[in-house]
């Protein structure tokens, strides 16, 4: 079967959802599958996914012709490298409508890309409404609603709202465990702590490992292996599907730097 | 369907009147309605940098150019005419097809013809249009206020506006929104049709290397304004 090569877009419509993170562990999964991801920083103060990447990453102003131009060229570019985008919620309306404007997916599937954009929802209205929203406008690209268990669910009757029922009955979910606290406090404050590289030393020998107390290394060991094989089963899923549908419509021109 | 001439045209440089008259050419080209070009901006000819196959540069003042121009109307395979014609002449233009008889024939229901006039944000502009005004009775006349350099057409001043827009009681109002400067600017720098642009060609017609994103803004424009000309009918009226 054909591997996939991704243009994952990580958001929601909120801050503190477990954006920066998700395409954090996002990334990592990819380093330790042996690829080298393009990863774009949509946040220009925080810059906190490029904290953990400082030579893989491009931190963009998605305000900024110049910057417009450096995200998706790149995105679309003909590579086999995957790309993660960390969007901000702020650069969440200009980033899709571009997308839509630029014709952002068939000129990525012509250059071998296919667009995948997780949707991390939270318990606000809101957030459930615009998860629909980008359902129905981006039916033409594979999206995963994820579920971020850190966060507040929706009360019982916001769960009531067609909002939740829709994307309830969608097809693709993708779980993010719960982090605890202090595990959460232990990534937040060292952001060049590759979670995939702590997958790969083994647990009781801490020769290698620092300052991390063995309990949280633990901890966050087994909630990145957690989300890694959710990212697997999901990336299964994709393949399968995208295996089974017809070629996508292709632009006509393809690419002379191909 | 008649033979159309289509003058677009402003007395005054600068207010983005070869713009105007590609999307035009596009905008024909788009609805399956081949055009050719006279650019009468001899002899430097824009125009032709942009639509070298279907543009040729003339002299509007020249007999011999007004022959290759008009006489070749019924003759030629290609039904619409489009003339860009140089900032200043105008008005010496209209003049010169009424002294040739050309308004006569329209009339008599030979051609069609219209007139696009582009006019810039300046009190000057809109002078023109009184000027133009009495030459361009019963015709097709098309004011074009065009946004590209971002202006405001004396919308904070109502008197002023409404005195000039308020006396075209048969023009048709088209405005041209406003392109991004970076994707106009890499246009110009490729020296091809916008549509090309957006469908990344190069001049030789082969795959570009021009930016998506630039490409989409290009694209986003110029539905924007073929949504404009289907507004004001621009073919429905010259094809009537």
């Amino acid at each position: 079967m054909q591997r996939i090569t991704y243009a994952a877009i990580v958001t929601s419509t909120h801050a503190r959802t477990g954006k920066t993170l998700l395409s954090r562990v996002l990334a990592d999964y990819f380093m330790v599958s042996g690829d080298s991801p393009m990863i774009f920083d949509t946040d220009p103060i925080e810059q906190s996914l490029s904290a953990s990447f400082p030579s893989q990453s491009l931190v963009v102003d998605i305000n900024q012709v110049r910057d417009q131009m450096l995200l998706f060229d790149n995105l679309a570019s003909a590579s086999t490298d995957p790309r993660v985008v960390d969007l901000s919620h702020l650069a969440f309306r200009k980033f899709f409508n571009l997308m839509r404007d630029t014709d952002f997916i068939p000129e990525a599937r012509s250059a071998g890309i296919e667009p995948l954009i997780l949707y991390i929802t939270d318990h606000d209205r809101r957030s459930l409404e615009e998860g629909r929203l980008l359902l129905d406008r981006f039916a033409d690209c594979a999206v995963v609603v994820v579920d971020n268990g850190h966060l507040r669910q929706p009360t019982s009757i916001t769960r009531q709202s067609s909002d939740y029922r829709a994307l309830h009955a969608y097809d693709l979910h993708l779980a993010m465990p719960a982090l605890d606290a202090v595990s959460a406090t232990v990534i937040d404050e060292d952001p060049l702590l590759s979670l995939g590289e702590l997958l790969r030393q083994p647990l009781r020998s801490s020769a290698d490992a620092g300052d991390l107390a063995g309990n949280a290394r633990a901890a966050i060991r087994s909630w990145v292996l957690r989300l890694f094989r959710e990212i697997y089963r999901v990336n299964e899923l994709l393949e399968t599907r995208l295996a089974a549908e017809p070629a996508p419509p292709q632009l006509t021109p393809t690419r002379s730097d191909a | 369907m008649k033979p159309v001439v289509l003058l677009i045209g402003a007395d005054k440089g600068g207010v983005g009147k070869t713009t105007v008259t590609r999307t035009v050419l596009d905008y024909l080209a788009a609805k399956n309605m081949p055009a050719r070009a006279f650019d009468a901006e001899h002899p430097r000819g824009t125009l032709k940098r942009f639509h070298p196959v279907s543009t040729d540069v003339i002299d509007i003042t020249d007999v011999a150019d007004q022959m290759k121009m008009l006489d070749t109307l019924h003759t030629s395979d290609v039904k619409v005419s489009v003339i860009d014609i140089r900032a200043g002449l105008l008005s010496g233009t209209l003049q010169a097809l009424t002294d040739v008889g050309f308004f006569d024939m329209v009339k008599g229901g030979e051609f069609n013809f219209g007139l696009l006039h582009v006019v810039g944000p300046s009190v000057a502009s809109l002078d023109e249009i009184s000027e133009v005004l009495p030459l361009a009775e019963d015709k097709h006349y098309f004011v074009v206020k065009n946004f590209i350099n971002e202006t405001s057409f004396f919308e904070w001043n109502p008197d002023v506006y409404k005195s000039y827009f308020n006396m075209l009681k048969n023009a048709v109002e088209v405005n041209v929104p406003k392109l991004n400067e970076m994707a106009y600017e890499q246009v110009e720098l490729a020296g091809v049709p916008f549509s090309t642009f957006v469908a990344n060609r190069n001049p030789q017609g082969l795959p570009g290397n021009y930016s998506l994103v630039l490409r989409g803004y290009v694209r986003t424009w110029l539905n924007q304004i073929s949504a404009e000309y289907d507004r004001v009918g621009l073919l429905d009226r010259l094809s009537s």
